[in-house]
């Protein structure tokens, strides 16, 4: 059961790799990158069952918030220019 | 052990492509998030390793500071990358030549987790049956990092806190030039 | 009883893999940002939600359940923003959806 979902997690991250190579705009690659993120969020959860060790949680926890961090941050200097001051 | 086998060959597949991948762009927010993308895979593989520590510093180091920190040097950088019109056989050959080399020695590695291999004679066994009533810490690598090597830690972290206190008075001195030079460009959508 | 469970979880699991799967189809057929980030947005809801309800059936009561709820709270805030953040800074940067003139929306 958990290795069918770890397969199915397997194929939809292929998909979303061909989307981040072939992404015309930096908006696509940049969503397609939180998806593959949240795909290997939920990829180590089901690792850490399949392998009877559920402890591998807390990284998927750090990998939660990290992942949402990183996009914000490639948007906010996407849009600003900078990262900390504010330009004029 | 052979699912082990297929989703180790699944991970190294998809790193292999997100690094071809990286090799052919030519724009540099791109090459950031493509390198995000890349720790992320990575750090599955470490967790497939067994190695949770290690997992846990690519994640939060390689996929998250890291990036932040190309990120910020970036912004004083132009959006793309020139064409490089110097001839690349010499690199290639090295590249190569060295990877053909660390190869072959790697043949005479002792096969992971051998007991009777050198790593594991000199000093490791005093470790691992005094970590509990030397230090009283149930995990024995944190006992060796913060104690039985803590002057080697302790130096660490100094050359890292030095590198950056270096870092943030480099950056500081560079804000206002740059903020002057780049008063006028416009940005494109790429 | 344990049967009962495994069934469910076989469910939820199953759910699970098609709401992702047919996201990850979306994020390649769409044809532009706009459309897209519903295909994202079916990931980070149907996907994490029904993998997360499965493995916590699994679990029973335990702290390995209270950190897959706490999984599950991180993603639920913050692909909404997200997805926000995205469609803003694209409609920011002049990117049309497709079928739309410059200057009809907004």
């Amino acid at each position: 059961m958990f290795l069918a979902a770890l397969i199915a997690c397997a194929i939809s991250g292929i998909l979303i790799l061909i989307r981040i190579i072939l992404g015309r705009t930096t908006f696509d690659r940049v969503l397609a990158v939180n998806s593959l993120g949240t795909i290997i969020v939920i990829g180590i959860a089901l690792h850490g069952f399949y392998t009877n060790r559920p402890e591998f949680l807390d990284i998927a926890i750090v990998y939660a918030l990290i992942n949402f961090i990183g996009t914000v941050a490639v948007l906010k200097l996407f849009s600003t220019g900078s990262l900390g001051e504010q330009r004029k | 052990m052979i699912s082990e086998l297929i989703i180790n060959a699944f991970l190294v597949t998809v790193m292999l492509a997100i690094g071809i991948a990286l090799l052919r762009t030519r724009t540099l927010i791109f090459t950031v998030v493509l390198t995000s993308a890349y720790s992320l895979v990575a750090a599955l593989m470490f967790i497939t390793l067994d190695a949770v520590d290690v997992a846990f510093t690519e994640a939060s180091v390689g996929a998250g500071i890291s990036t932040i920190l190309f990120l910020a040097a970036m912004a004083y950088l132009p959006k793309e990358e020139e064409e490089n019109i110097n001839s690349q056989i010499l690199p290639v050959f090295t590249c190569i030549l060295l990877g053909g080399i660390l190869i072959w020695c790697s043949y005479d590695l002792p096969e992971i987790g051998l007991l009777s291999s050198p790593v594991h004679q000199h000093i490791v066994p005093d470790y691992i049956l005094g970590s509990r009533d030397d230090i009283g810490i149930p995990n024995i690598v944190t006992s060796v990092l913060a104690s039985y090597r803590g002057y080697d830690t302790f130096g660490e972290t100094i050359v890292v806190f030095t590198a950056g206190v270096a870092v943030l008075v480099l950056l500081k001195n560079n804000t206002q030039t740059s903020k002057q030079k780049n008063k006028n460009s416009k940005r494109k959508v790429g | 009883m344990d049967l009962f469970i495994d069934v469910i979880t076989g469910l939820c699991f199953f759910v699970g893999s098609l709401s992702i799967i047919i996201g990850a189809c979306g994020l390649i057929k769409l044809p532009d940002v706009f459309s897209r980030i519903h295909a994202a947005g079916m990931i980070d809801t149907g996907g994490t939600a029904f993998f997360l309800l499965g493995m916590i059936l699994q679990t029973g009561w335990s702290l390995i359940t209270v950190k897959l709820i706490l999984i599950g709270v991180f993603v639920f805030f913050t692909s909404p923003v997200t997805s926000h953040v995205t469609a803003n800074l694209a409609r920011q940067k002049n990117l049309m959806p497709v079928g739309k003139k410059i200057g009809k929306l907004l």
